[in-house]
């Protein structure tokens, strides 16, 4: 290089630090789970940092960081076919990815939070309920709320696919909406350094 | 600084001297993936029950029982529980009647098809469970890397699984840390819905920026040591089959003859052939 | 006072640095380091330190990006020709925080210090002995088969160390290693860089604990705003009390009494003490005359 001339150099770190935020995010998960259990909060709290991963480091770190918990789970505690919910956290990396670039993640514009809201309170369900059904058999919860509500269905309707749908409302409408709003909160909290997508407002 | 901060695998290991802890790790991954399969190729609630106790007496062998029995009463029972009464009188799909059940005057039946669906779908599960822990609680960690290794997965997915089974009992620990700290400052859990999430927020804040602080700090790190060099990274372990692994997979293709058999002359329900018999009594 | 070899091993030639959203964090740094030289960098904070020793492995530029002018060469590589993995045979870094540096990945001791080595390809048989040797001069011997997560700071360091010394580099950076220890482990990590001192090994550290400074190194550059205030012997720099304190840098405490006493009693001293035992020695004589 010539004295005096400046050159631009374009950085690699970015790789790296997804390579290093995607086990974060599903440390962040399993955290969000025990978190849970000690404040008692309403919520599953192990898909939150899926979306914070998406919100921070785009889409396929949120997405790869939240089917590796998945993963983890599987080999750990939950057996071979928990390792599909690792595609529904690859859904919601997907909601947050377009909810970001559609600009509904602002939370100084509360109104355009209601479109992902909905998704994920009432179209993200339709995919759960379709692993719950052919992966884990679509039964009732051993949780007694949504399985009284799965029972209320089934008896009233006789519609086994719809029974399995209001179960899961039952259980992701605030997991999901909850979920979504603390990252976002998060999101806006952590100094700008740390994030590597841009957002658009 | 973490004293108890380890592996995920290092806290959760039961470090035994076992047949089963001496099987290759390779063996164990097999059968794991193995029996999941079958117990969703059949759907036979005394076929995926004798998967099931399979399973359990290697957990005997291997001494873990107390740890598999207990996953199985934390999620097969509780679901059986639900689901077999419920799907019992409600399945859309009944059709044989078992019996009827008095109830408050009521004449509540129990069918056939509902009952098996709500017997063999927790069973499924529980086989899925228990062969998962059975890998995982006899596999020492060392293995476990080196399984990841031998597989050939890409080195990025083996350190970031790696790295989040290290990072999780940290996390916890930090978590508590954190809990500790806001209970001094009159944080409460005995409060209402909006105050719970609030609490939530509270606690995965502080957890999240030290989170993202330490991203920042280990990628810079990482790549100093020569992470991104374009080699063939070294595994630090070597894994080898032994004859209790060869025993094992003769074993595995003979119980898979039988069960193709059982497929080929009984179909994925064999327990059909049996139903007529139960129902009469 | 050491002889310094006149191998060079280091060469900064007007190199300036803006990371992508700030500009001239170094400025026209120009100097040379020799092989078996302790340098030590010292400046008020943001002066450019950790600039400094990330230009050192290529950190800067490659992974941040941002502008360039000038070059770094280190061990006869480029650092804008060449990666961060290539430069890491020739520079090992040791960061601020002992947890953070560790790779997650090693289950053990062992495993850790061997990382970098196995990052790079090495031979299982090579790693085990370079590992043994790294963890007998770091003092973790016995620690071997523990979790990294369970060592003090100190040993975290150490290990951090020890993780550097097993992939050989020719010169070993180390970026405020004791800035979040407690007094012993400041103390474990200071041992073992003096042990590495009197082996000759090449070392660049900065700093805020300037009295550990005065002992440790060769010479001292002054950095502030990212620029070269001084570059000199380490006395010399030391002894510039005003200087010092203008940048908000507190001198070696025995150094300032000096500057102090000379004004206080008239006296000139021929030059300043920048360790106990020059002080010591100067004092007497000092007090012998009176």
């Amino acid at each position: 290089m010539e004295k005096g001339e400046e050159k631009e150099v374009i950085p690699t770190g970015a790789k790296i630090l997804a390579i290093v935020m995607i086990p974060t995010i599903a440390a962040l998960n399993y955290v969000g789970g025990v978190i849970v259990e000690l404040t008692k909060a309403p919520i599953w709290g192990d898909t939150w940092a899926t979306i914070l991963g998406t919100l921070i480091s785009g889409f396929w770190v949120g997405a790869i960081g939240g089917f590796l918990y998945n993963i983890i789970m599987a080999l750990t505690l939950w057996g071979l076919p928990a390792w599909v919910w690792g595609t529904a956290n690859v859904v919601i990396a997907l909601i947050t990815w377009f909810s970001m670039k559609l600009g509904w993640t602002d939370l100084k514009k509360p109104i355009k939070l209601i479109i992902p809201c909905i998704i994920f309170g009432f179209i993200y369900p339709i995919y759960t309920t379709a692993v719950s059904i052919f992966i884990f058999g679509g039964g009732p919860l051993w949780k007694p709320l949504p399985a009284a509500v799965y029972a209320a269905v089934l008896a009233s309707t006789e519609n086994f696919w719809l029974a399995n749908y209001v179960q899961n409302l039952v259980t992701e409408i605030p997991d999901k909406i909850i979920s979504f709003i603390i990252s976002l909160i998060i999101v806006s909290r952590i100094p700008k350094k740390y994030i590597l997508v841009r957002q658009r407002s | 600084m973490s004293s108890i901060g380890t592996s995920l695998l290092r806290r959760s290991v039961i470090i035994k001297e076992t047949l089963i802890h001496k099987a290759d790790p390779r063996t164990k991954f097999f059968f794991f993936l193995w029996i999941s399969i079958w117990a969703y190729i059949f759907y036979d609630y005394v076929l995926t029950a004798i998967f099931l106790i399979g399973i359990i007496i290697l957990a005997i062998i291997g001494k873990i029982l107390k740890r598999i029995l207990l996953s199985v009463a934390v999620t097969v029972l509780p679901w059986m529980a639900f689901g077999v009464p419920i799907l019992s009188v409600l399945f859309p799909w009944n059709s044989t009647l078992m019996y009827k059940i008095e109830i408050f005057g009521w004449q509540i039946p129990f069918y056939y098809e509902g009952f098996a669906w709500g017997l063999t779908w927790p069973l499924r599960i529980g086989v899925c469970i228990t062969s998962a822990l059975l890998f995982y609680l006899t596999t020492n960690p060392a293995n476990l890397i080196a399984l990841l290794f031998k597989l050939k997965l890409p080195f990025r997915f083996i350190y970031a699984f790696a790295a989040a089974v290290q990072l999780i009992p940290l996390l916890v620990d930090e978590a508590g840390t954190i809990y500790q700290a806001q209970l001094s400052r009159g944080l409460r859990t005995d409060v209402g819905i909006i105050k719970r999430i609030w609490n939530f927020l509270i606690l995965i804040i502080p957890l999240t920026l030290s989170s993202l602080t330490k991203v920042q700090i280990r990628a810079i790190a990482l790549e100093s040591r020569g992470f991104s060099a374009p080699v063939i990274k070294t595994c630090p372990y070597d894994i080898r089959f032994k004859s209790i692994d060869y025993a094992f997979f003769i074993g595995i293709i003979m119980a898979t003859l039988i069960m193709i058999y059982i497929y080929i002359v009984y179909g994925f329900s064999p327990i059909v052939h049996l139903k007529q018999y139960l129902i009469s009594g | 006072m050491k002889v310094l070899s006149k191998q060079e091993v280091i060469s900064f030639q007007n190199f300036s640095y803006s990371y992508p959203t700030k500009r001239n964090v170094l400025i026209d740094i120009n100097l040379k380091v020799y092989k078996g030289e302790v340098l030590g960098i010292i400046g008020p904070n943001g002066a450019g330190k950790s600039t400094f020793c990330k230009s050192l492995n290529g950190l800067v530029p490659h992974f941040y990006g941002g502008t360039v002018k000038g070059n770094v060469t280190v061990a006869g590589m480029d650092t804008l020709e060449h990666t961060v993995a290539e430069l890491s045979t020739k520079v090992g870094i040791v960061f601020q925080e002992p947890e953070n540096q560790l790779s997650g990945l090693a289950l053990t001791v062992e495993e850790e210090v061997g990382f970098g080595l196995s990052m790079l390809g090495f031979s299982r048989e090579l790693i085990k002995e370079r590992v043994k040797e790294a963890i007998e001069k770091v003092g973790l011997k016995g620690l071997e088969r523990r979790s990294p997560f369970e060592l003090s700071g100190g040993q975290q360091q150490r290990l951090a160390i020890a993780t550097v010394l097993a992939m050989k580099p020719e010169v070993m950076v180390l970026d405020e290693p004791v800035a979040l220890l407690d007094p012993i482990g400041k103390y474990e990590v200071f041992s073992v860089l003096k042990e590495l001192i009197k082996e000759g090994s090449t070392i660049i550290i900065a700093e805020h604990e300037i009295e550990e400074l005065a002992y440790l190194t060769d010479r001292i550059l002054f950095l502030k705003e990212g620029k070269i205030i001084s570059l000199d012997n380490s006395r010399n720099v030391l002894s510039e009390i005003s200087k010092l304190r203008e940048a908000g840098i507190d001198p070696p405490s025995i150094t300032e009494l000096t500057y102090e006493l000379e004004k206080e009693l008239g006296i000139k001293f021929d030059q300043y003490p920048i360790k106990l035992s020059e002080a010591v020695k100067l004092y007497s004589e000092v007090l012998k005359i009176k």
